[in-house]
């Protein structure tokens, strides 16, 4: 066994080149808690004009095919990328992009050859950024039972109802979402996937106030939407993998979304956290030399490496194109209820001072209120950690006569 | 990165299967179960003949040294049973303190009869009435002469019903960590070891009444060194351990998923209950914390990369994870996996007896945070 990933002279170069171009090419500050809504607009703007930069070079999706303007790049490289664009405490793409990620990916097993030439580009280019809409007021972790309805006219689809939980702020150039091609039609053989223009008539965006957003690995959201489609018309040729094999095609979209692509990177609230008790003192000495708070530090740390390890195990399991099974919600399900448990564990190593934003006697930026409310809400999207739970029983083979296998990713 | 094994770890795999599957079949392990020895004769000479006592043992002294991955791969396998016998107190932790703690004529005299299977050594560290770490060991020799003098007892000692060679911790110094490590006859006169009754898996008394050793038992020479060799044996000694407890964890996962297909109630296998389901989903994610925790700790170890936190970090989480898939198990199963026949028991009474053997969760999550310098 081999746990770390070893590189070449030649990889070793190419970790030089990102580290340099990412240094003068990174915007300052571009981590920055935005001081208000201006400058929240301001900072987004400039990671999507980062963005634009790294995909030029191939870089914001680097594993992507280089036929549709992706990167190309093998494994090794990509987790060069990953790491030192993680230095700079961002993510690939550096901005909430769910619909490019687990839309593209979608698209590249299901879509034609036109569809991979026209949604694709964009995508990896950094060109435009992509919201998915999954969830209805009536379809939740029963995404089967979506209702917005996509009704064939001609050559477009006439799209009616409404997705809820969904985007980010500043909006989004397109949407990749799943709708009801056949009302009435028999359950699982009536849903479609579209790849469309966000900022068509009828669709109108209304944000949500939320205890939080939850985050869906990657880049936080920041702010959570009800959209509605109100006879909004687009053309056929968006939709994604033939009509009514939605639920067929999603088993990609769903597989990826609950964590079977792994994560080599480091845990952020741990290190944070970490920090914080040994620069924060209580009777005169740091936390992390208070006993209990030690002991409940060693509770913490352990979860977030055994969360780490699946996370490696599940990126092995995929880019050396293993046999799967359980191992992608069992992923995601650990990470959700690992986060919930951590907000009680660290609400007792830490005290109240984890509870408020407050620039004097709270965490730095807050980082750890913001765990306290992610922590809760972070159990739900993707996929409840119940419908997680539901996933793994199937693929182990007690939750269905038949064993269920994994989603085809590669 | 290669998360896999290597092709000979696979075929070791397979072989130490079967023999497990044909020298060790449930009703044989239950049988065992209330022997007083866990050595078994039969099967101790086939493994000795597959020589698995010497697996890391260094050439030079009779063994095979394999790599600490190897030897995991075999204990998995053997923690699948759960296959009693001396084979990690002997062949492992036994071992590699006298390659710790020995002087090369003390490993040149014992290591390969080690190897072979002749010698099976037991270390006795705990005392009664006290807790886990080099303070915790009060027993004191008496230096008669050239010669020490043993009057007390040791307990919870893993295996010595089946040794034939005690190391035992004494107190040699008034520092916390002034320990010495003597090699002691197990069957000298006024030694006496008996496996305690109830729900421990082959954990003994060893009662010393007035056993005389020479002062050339004193394992390195010199006094107080003792406590730093067992640490560094351990430091490689645990994660082998970990690999038996990953096995029992895999066994009792497979147990439970096949009972619950097979297992009908209501009219449906029992595993379309969620509430059976989530017992399942508990123990697996104890089984792969464990499983992964501890490989990354022993290729820490076989790469020589700093790894002591990583072995605490291993032992911690797979003594708490053995002994949640058991509860777990026991869920799924209800009456049926408290048949002592059926053999989820075993399992059972070995993660309880494991928990805590050299040192428990909580005393392994204190040492990896000092290791992580917090």
């Amino acid at each position: 066994m081999d746990f770390e990933v070893t590189y070449t002279e030649a990889q070793q170069t190419f970790r030089r080149e990102v580290r340099a171009w990412l240094e003068a090419n990174v915007p300052p500050g571009i981590t920055r808690t935005p001081a208000d809504d201006a400058d929240s607009l301001k900072r987004y703007q400039e990671l999507r004009a980062f963005g634009r930069k790294l995909g030029a070079k191939g870089w914001l999706y680097p594993r992507a095919p280089k036929t549709y303007a992706g990167g190309g790049l093998d494994v090794d490289s990509t987790i060069i990328l990953e790491e030192e664009v993680d230095r700079f405490g961002l993510s690939l793409p550096p901005y909430y992009d769910s619909g490019g990620r687990l839309g593209s990916a979608t698209i590249q097993v299901w879509g034609t050859e036109e569809q991979k030439q026209a949604f694709l580009p964009p995508i990896y280019r950094g060109d435009v950024r992509t919201w998915q809409l999954l969830t209805e007021p009536g379809a939740g972790s029963d995404l089967a039972g979506v209702t917005c309805a996509a009704i064939r006219d001609g050559d477009e689809y006439v799209l009616n109802g409404q997705k809820i939980f969904v985007g980010s702020d500043h909006g989004a150039d397109r949407i990749w979402m799943i709708a009801c091609t056949s009302p009435g039609g028999a359950r699982h053989e009536n849903l479609s996937w579209f790849m469309i223009d966000a900022n068509l008539p009828g669709i109108t965006v209304q944000p949500m106030e939320l205890l939080g957003t939850g985050g869906e690995g990657g880049t936080d959201p920041v702010q959570k939407n009800t959209v509605f489609f109100d006879s909004v018309r687009v053309p056929a040729f968006t939709l994604v993998g033939g009509e009514n094999n939605g639920w067929k095609a999603a088993s990609t979209h769903l597989e990826l979304e609950h964590g079977a692509g792994g994560r080599i990177g480091r845990h952020r609230v741990w290190d944070r956290l970490l920090r914080y008790c040994q620069e924060t003192k209580r009777d005169g000495m740091p936390l992390t030399q208070h006993a209990d708070t030690r002991d409940l530090l060693a509770d913490i740390y352990i979860k977030t490496e055994v969360q780490r390890l699946f996370g490696l195990r599940n990126f092995w399991l995929t880019y050396a194109k293993r046999p799967r099974s359980y191992e992608g919600p069992q992923l995601s399900y650990y990470r959700k209820m690992t986060g919930l448990w951590m907000t009680g564990a660290i609400l007792e190593a830490v005290g109240p001072a984890a509870l408020t934003t407050d620039a004097t006697w709270g965490s730095p930026e807050g980082f750890l209120e913001l765990q306290q409310r992610n922590g809760i809400i972070a159990v739900h999207p993707g996929g409840t950690a119940d419908v997680q739970r539901v996933s793994m029983s199937r693929r182990i083979g007690i939750g269905r006569v038949a064993r269920e296998a994994a989603g085809t990713v590669h | 990165m290669d998360l896999a094994l290597t092709e000979s770890q696979e075929m070791l795999r397979a072989s130490a299967r079967t023999f497990v599957e044909r020298e060790a079949p449930t009703h044989t392990l239950v049988a065992l179960q209330k022997q007083e020895s866990s050595l078994v004769p039969d099967l101790w000479r086939k493994a000795v003949d597959a020589g698995w006592p010497g697996i890391l043992v260094p050439p030079a002294y009779g063994g095979s040294e394999s790599t600490l991955t190897d030897a995991a791969v075999l204990f998995e396998e053997l923690g699948r049973g759960p296959v009693p016998g001396p084979f990690f107190s002997s062949g492992v932790l036994g071992a590699l303190t006298i390659l710790e703690a020995g002087s090369e004529a003390q490993r040149k005299a014992i290591l390969p009869a080690v190897a072979r299977g002749e010698a099976v050594l037991a270390v006795a560290i705990m005392d009664p009435s006290t807790s886990w770490g080099p303070q915790a060991v009060t027993l004191r020799p008496q230096r008669v002469g050239d010669r020490y003098r043993l009057d007390g007892i040791k307990l919870f000692v893993s295996d010595a019903t089946a040794a034939t060679h005690l190391i035992v911790a004494a107190r040699t110094g008034d520092g916390p960590a002034d320990v010495s490590l003597l090699l002691v006859d197990a069957r000298a006169p006024g030694v006496r070891a008996r496996r305690l009754p109830g729900f421990l898996s082959w954990q003994d008394e060893v009662r010393f009444d007035g056993v005389e050793v020479p002062a050339s038992a004193l394992l390195g020479g010199r006094d107080n060194q003792g406590w730093a060799a067992l640490e560094r044996a351990l430091g490689r000694a645990l994660p082998v351990l970990c690999s038996y407890m990953v096995g029992g964890c895999q066994a009792v996962y497979e147990m439970s998923v096949k009972h619950s297909q097979q297992r009908v109630q209501f009219g449906v296998p029992i595993g379309r209950f969620q509430r059976v389901q989530d017992h399942v989903i508990r123990l697996v994610n104890h089984l792969d914390a464990a499983r992964w925790t501890t490989a990354e700790a022993l290729w820490k170890l076989d790469t020589e990369r700093t790894a002591t936190d990583a072995v605490h970090l291993a032992k911690a989480v797979t003594s708490e994870s053995y002994m949640e898939a058991c509860n777990a198990a026991h869920e799924v199963h209800a009456g049926q996996g408290s048949l002592m026949e059926y053999g989820l028991v075993a399992h059972t009474q070995m993660s309880r007896t494991l928990f805590a053997h050299l040192g428990d969760p909580r005393w392994h999550k204190r040492r990896m945070a000092d290791a992580l310098a917090w």
